[in-house]
């Protein structure tokens, strides 16, 4: 599926660097919400061109987030190569990630679901409103788990809440008690995917080789921070900040790499009842629409998503 | 492995779990909320076997409920108006005093208890969740359910209206005190959707109750009566009260705005807020000023006041430096806020304490 033309004015040629830059953003990109989209889009029967619409909304709105955030946590690299803003200029990577906010307008508007583009606004809000929180705690290393998940629900679940809730409103079905149980649902799954990312740091689980300790360098405590960090005294949390290297960090713990494996197992197990939460919603969904090719796909996303291994063929 | 269940505010069973009388062997703790007080509100709450809950001894429990670490709100002014009124020889009826002092512990445990009902039902506690290990909120952790936390404050309410008469008998004014009183109490139900301190009309009432209201039914019980310095101290009180309610609010400034709730903080805005809590720390400075010159010696007016402006410049620099609506900062800045009106409390204490030493000859 091709996602970066879905109408002819998308990404005119006279425009410099604008088409490599976009090239190198989504080379390395799994795609994985234009892949949920579609997967609630089928069982819906929704039209090619409109799936086509919907993937290139969602893809967008994440690498217009990814463009802006890279340059806000002036981070160097993304998905293994330079981030946009260190080879194309900050001023390009502003622009590029506008663009890609304003090309999402464009042909959403032209589809002629006005709820959709309320929605789409909306996310888009919420997206925005969460960066900016997110940068407000920046350096705040006493931030607690309730309080991340609050920035998370914006920033991250919104997307996830998209991704289940536009193929419904673009086929029209905008029934608000389905549309609940799906909101519960993506918040799940963003929270979800946020803790397993911010797990990665600590090496957890990390098949795809991501930096360690990276967002406490950078100042920013992640959630799975937030969890362990709870009970330690101003010392430790000074020391857990100093940490170069995972053997240091072990250190801020009386009993070093076992209490924290014991953090991780009580971490999953928090998530687990999220989990649980989540397969409770699945129920009621499955109640709500007679699909149930939907419900057998959305059913492993936890597992992909959380634990970050394949579901099981049943 | 928990077991759930999401109801709707139309679904005939919502009230029974929210207030807990679904069941006699489980309780049902809300999960998450969505579209707070619309008709629409869905909860999601966690079914939990009562014998899976770790519950504290019931006294614990009990003195979570009533908030047994906030009890010197109504004790400071009690000391106040017996202090005063002993240097005044104004000390008419100390057997009233007692009965209506013990009415109005019992009235205040109820209220409490009626704020945490309030807040569970309304939603309130739902949406604005503390970080864990801060403060319990019995209701919201299962210890009991909403309805027996509601049984509680009803009889706790019936004990004070009955020591109530004894007082109205002994000192007729104070049938006038009540009565005003209840009318705000009834006011301020039929008003704030989400009890007193979280709608303007509310955040008056409780004012009014909290202070002037508090310090006159004292007063009247004494058979002092009302007075213009009695009156003017209720007002210092209440708006050193208020500053904590906004502090509080201003806490909840994110999750509050995201949920609709209405109160100062979340009308004015993070910033405005800011500068909101400036200026009600500032203004009471300038009202414990006002109070001292009136009616305060010389001595204790500049002491007190510098020992408070002193002490209340970490607070004005917490508040002029807190930079996010969702960080820690917000919990270090209620400890720096409430750590200044607990002093403001001990100035009080030492100053009438003075007082009273002074007329006794304590210190010769």
């Amino acid at each position: 599926m091709n996602l970066k033309i879905f109408s002819p004015k998308d990404f005119p040629a006279y425009l410099p660097k604008l088409n490599s830059l976009y090239d190198d953003l989504f080379a390395g990109g799994k795609g994985f919400r234009s892949k949920l989209v579609q997967m609630v889009s089928n069982p819906l029967g929704l039209p090619a061109e409109t799936q086509q619409l919907l993937c290139q909304t969602i893809e967008f709105i994440h690498n217009a987030s990814l463009l802006h955030d890279d340059l806000i946590d002036r981070s160097q690299l993304r998905r293994g190569k330079p981030a946009a803003w260190t080879k194309y200029t900050p001023e390009y990577a502003v622009l590029a990630g506008d663009y890609l906010l304003a090309r999402v307008m464009v042909n959403l508007s032209g589809f002629g679901n006005i709820k959709l583009v309320q929605f789409t606004s909306e996310t888009i809000s919420d997206l925005l409103e969460g960066e900016w929180l997110q940068d407000s705690v920046v350096g705040d290393f006493f931030v607690s788990l309730e309080q991340l998940d609050r920035i998370h629900n914006l920033k991250t679940a919104s997307l996830f809440k998209w991704c289940l809730r536009a193929p419904f409103i673009a086929a029209n079905n905008n029934d608000e008690e389905l549309h609940r149980t799906l909101d519960e649902m993506g918040t799940i799954l963003g929270q979800l995917f946020q803790r397993s990312d911010d797990l990665l740091d600590y090496n957890i689980r990390n098949d795809e080789g991501k930096a360690i300790l990276g967002d406490l360098k950078s100042g920013y405590l992640n959630s799975f921070g937030a969890y362990v960090s709870r009970g330690m005294s101003r010392t430790q949390i000074d020391q857990m900040v100093k940490s170069s290297s995972l053997e240091d960090y072990y250190q801020c713990f009386a009993n070093g790499e076992k209490d924290f494996q014991g953090f991780v197992q009580s971490f999953d197990a928090t998530n687990e009842k999220m989990i649980q939460l989540y397969d409770h919603h699945l129920v009621n969904l499955e109640k709500k629409i007679q699909k149930p090719e939907l419900i057998k796909s959305l059913k492993p996303l936890t597992e992909i998503l959380y634990w970050r291994r394949k579901p099981k063929s049943s | 492995m928990s077991s759930f269940i999401t109801l709707k505010k139309q679904d005939s069973d919502f009230q029974n779990y929210l207030w807990g009388k679904f069941s006699s062997t489980e309780r049902a703790l809300p999960m998450t909320t969505l579209n707070l007080e619309s008709p629409e509100e869905t909860v999601t709450f966690e079914i939990v076997k009562k014998s899976d809950i770790k519950r504290p001894s019931a006294a614990i429990t009990f003195f979570a409920l009533i908030k047994f670490q906030n009890l010197f709100l109504i004790l400071l002014p009690l000391f106040y108006v017996l202090a005063k009124n002993f240097v005044d020889n104004r000390f008419r009826d100390p057997f009233t005093c007692v009965i209506a002092s013990a009415a109005m512990l019992f009235l205040f445990a109820a209220f409490n208890i009626r704020n945490d009902v309030n807040d569970h039902i309304s939603g309130y506690d739902r949406v604005n969740i503390p970080p864990r290990g801060q403060y319990a909120k019995p209701i919201k952790e299962g210890w009991i359910t909403a309805s027996q936390a509601s049984n509680i404050s009803w009889i706790l309410t019936l004990i004070a209206m009955v020591l109530s008469f004894p007082v109205m008998l002994r000192q007729p004014e104070e049938a006038r005190v009540i009565a005003i009183s209840a009318v705000l109490i009834i006011a301020g139900r039929l008003l704030s959707k989400n009890s007193y301190k979280n709608q303007h009309w509310g955040e008056v009432i409780f004012f009014i109750l909290a202070g002037p209201g508090v310090v006159s039914g004292y007063q009247v019980a004494l058979g002092a009566g009302v007075d213009t310095e009695g009156l003017a101290f209720g007002i210092l009180w209440a708006w050193g009260i208020q500053f904590l309610v906004h502090l509080n609010n201003f806490s909840h400034i994110l999750t509050s705005s995201q949920a609709g709730i209405k109160n100062t903080m979340t009308n004015a805005g993070f910033d405005k807020a800011k500068k909101i809590l400036i200026f009600w720390w500032a203004a009471f400075i300038g009202l414990w000023i006002a109070y001292h010159y009136f009616y305060a010696s010389i001595f204790w007016s500049y002491l007190t006041t510098i020992v408070l402006v002193f002490w209340s410049v970490p607070t004005f620099m917490k508040i002029t430096e807190i930079q996010s609506p969702v960080g820690s900062e917000l919990g270090d800045l209620k400890k720096v806020g409430y750590r200044n009106f607990l002093l403001m409390c001990g100035l009080i204490v030492i100053e009438f304490y003075w007082y009273l030493g002074n007329k006794n000859d304590w210190f010769i």
